[in-house]
């Protein structure tokens, strides 16, 4: 199951790992090893399965049950009302406001921090720049925050009253008035783009610098007797290169934003008006924060979501299906 | 490769190498002052918290965007331990990072060695799911999961929290494992079997070598857990005194929201251990990332 930052990762490792496992699980032959395998393999999987079942694969199925009735997760489940929770939520103007975020959260959150992130990447891969380690170290650092306390910090440092961007912008004469950027329709959103950026931005950083370091030297040094500059090289050697690498971290990057919630909850909790309302707090408040509680409603959204990051994870497989071949056309 | 000179280093002649090393120095000089700028925004807020921890109530409402704390107190610290209940938040968070990081580690180390290492009915349907059901939204099927730990009549102890953070995750844990276990040579079980070791012996003989999957699995899964809002803000609602660091200091702000520096203090405990964690294990951790990309 997806979750955090970190989930991202995991991620990385199973586009790698799909196709290349499932392939080689064929060939293993059955080794039963000695005797007592056929009692053991059962209770090496049983802690595993007993977790996975009754959290990942029973909950994706009640969440299709539920989507069918109206239900206030009270009383007895028997108020079957079909499709109705759906129709209901495609004519849900809110439903769609969380939804039009999401997407637009996903793509400028993704369009902002890969440049950046890969510009960064660069820089410190060079052989020349001093104190890499300790460069890296901080631009790493805010991933080790939770999610919801750089939403906290972040309320405080950007407060129009006195926080201190508005302070240091007031006193250096940048700006008349104070800039409320949480609490205006037009830059709440890309305020949160903006910080979800600065935390996450490590983690991104760090696949560029593993992607660059694939790069095999040696074309560097062809590069280098042939005359090439720097930008020359980068151009065409680097960039092409880890383009295979470069379509899995895109895609990595906007499943992951697709999932933004705990920064929304402590910045903005959806405002100014549904200024930043996303789909992952929509299910949240519709199910959790005001009774009656409308868990069928809800997972008829959770649904609907899950879907929207199928079709965005099957498309992310098949281009890195495609990035495979790409590799193997540049015997990288 | 960074080991290996570059068969051009042979030929170089002293007055290259001191044109390269002018070259770095005058690409070291443009780059640096960029970089030292950027660093020090890009640390700015965590340098906020920390010298706001250390300022008066009212220093921290006037300080603007200084970040030395004149007068500079400690008591913040003691009013978010004690008084505002940060050790139990404290206490909470490292219940649920430790034990559900062992839980993790347990169950996918199991899974992912059967799974690479033994053929067996639904062995390819499994792995198939495990893989499918990655990518699934923790938003979208957190509704049943509370429903589950409900009737489970666990909804307000911190083991049915435990169960809900560590439930769900994993399946890519047990993918990193199966990869490794089946990349182990053949031999080496063969060994084991002609010494006569039995199924757990064998395992316990080859989990050693898994050593930097363990560390990836434990670090994830601790930093995560760590930072983790999502499922202990819907699994302690209302529970103030189960809840980790990340969910009890947004009821703190809520609750408090003029005590600036005792929220600053609170967030210093919080994110400290953390950043000790890391630092130590930096090595692992920018390996285990880079690895996963590079599959």
């Amino acid at each position: 199951m997806a979750r955090g930052p970190l989930a991202d990762t995991g991620r990385a490792a199973a586009v790698a790992l799909d196709e290349r496992a499932v392939a080689t699980g064929r060939r293993i032959p059955f080794r039963g090893g000695r005797d007592d395998s056929r009692f053991w393999i059962p209770v090496f999987l049983l802690p595993f399965l007993v977790l996975y079942v009754g959290f990942t694969v029973w909950p994706l199925v009640a969440t299709i049950v539920y989507s069918l009735f109206d239900w206030d997760g009270v009383q007895p489940l028997t108020q079957f009302i079909g499709v109705d929770n759906y129709t209901r939520i495609l004519g849900d103007p809110l439903f769609w406001s969380a939804f039009r975020n999401t997407l637009l959260f996903a793509v400028l959150n993704t369009v902002i921090k890969l440049p950046l992130t890969l510009l960064v990447a660069v820089l410190l891969t060079r052989r020349w720049l001093l104190f890499k380690r300790f460069f890296r170290t901080v631009f790493f650092l805010p991933i080790i925050l939770p999610v919801a306390l750089s939403g906290l910090i972040f309320t405080y440092l950007l407060n129009p009253s006195n926080g201190a961007l508005n302070t240091f912008l007031l006193e250096h004469g940048l700006l008349r008035q104070p800039i409320d950027l949480l609490g205006h329709d037009n830059t709440a959103l890309l305020a949160i783009v903006l910080i979800s950026v600065w935390q996450i931005f490590g983690q991104y950083m760090l696949y560029w610098m593993a992607a660059l370091t694939q790069v095999p030297e040696e074309l560097y040094e062809a590069a280098d007797l042939d005359g090439a500059n720097e930008r020359q090289k980068m151009f065409h050697v680097t960039l092409p290169l880890i383009r295979p690498v470069a379509v899995i971290i895109t895609l990595l990057a906007l499943v992951n934003a697709l999932h933004v919630f705990g920064i929304i909850v402590t910045l903005t909790a959806g405002g100014p008006g549904r200024a930043t309302y996303v789909v992952s707090y929509f299910i949240y408040s519709e199910a959790f924060q005001n009774a009656p509680f409308r868990y069928g409603y809800a997972s008829a959204a959770a649904l609907i979501f899950a879907v929207l990051a199928f079709v965005f994870v099957s498309g992310q497989g098949l281009l890195a299906r495609r990035a495979e071949r790409l590799r193997q056309h540049y015997g990288v | 490769m960074a080991v290996l000179a570059p068969p051009t280093a042979a030929l170089e002649t002293p007055q290259r190498r001191a044109f390269r090393w002018r070259r770095a120095l005058r690409l070291n000089l443009i780059a640096l002052p960029l970089l030292i700028i950027v660093s020090f925004v890009w640390a700015y807020p965590f340098l906020w918290v920390v010298s706001t921890g250390f300022k008066t109530q009212l220093g921290a409402f006037t300080a603007g965007a200084s970040l030395v704390p004149h007068p500079l107190v400690t008591s913040n610290f003691q009013r978010a331990w004690v008084g505002a209940a940060f050790s139990d938040f404290f206490a909470n968070t490292v219940i649920y990072s430790v034990s559900t990081s062992l839980v993790e580690l347990a169950k996918s180390a199991m899974c992912g060695y059967v799974l690479a290492r033994y053929r067996f009915p639904g062995r390819d349907l499994l792995y198939r799911l495990i893989i499918a059901t990655i990518f699934v939204p923790v938003a979208s099927i957190i509704i049943p999961q509370f429903v589950l730990i409900q009737n489970l009549g666990l909804l307000h102890s911190r083991l049915g929290v435990i169960l809900a953070m560590s439930g769900g995750a994993g399946a890519l844990y047990v993918l990193l494992f199966t990869s490794y276990f089946e990349h182990l040579p053949q031999d080496l079980f063969d060994a084991a079997r002609v010494d006569g070791a039995n199924f757990v012996q064998t395992f316990w003989l080859v989990l050693p070598l898994a050593r930097p999957i363990i560390a990836v699995v434990v670090i994830f899964q601790f930093i995560h857990s760590w930072n983790d809002f999502n499922v202990p803000l819907i699994f302690t609602l209302g529970q103030p005194s189960l809840q980790n660091l990340a969910v009890g200091l947004q009821a703190f702000r809520g609750s408090h929201s003029l005590d600036w520096a005792g929220f600053a203090a609170g967030m210093t405990i919080s994110f400290i251990p953390v950043l000790i964690v890391f630092l130590v294990f930096q090595g692992y951790f920018v390996r285990g990332l880079s690895g996963a990309i590079k599959g």
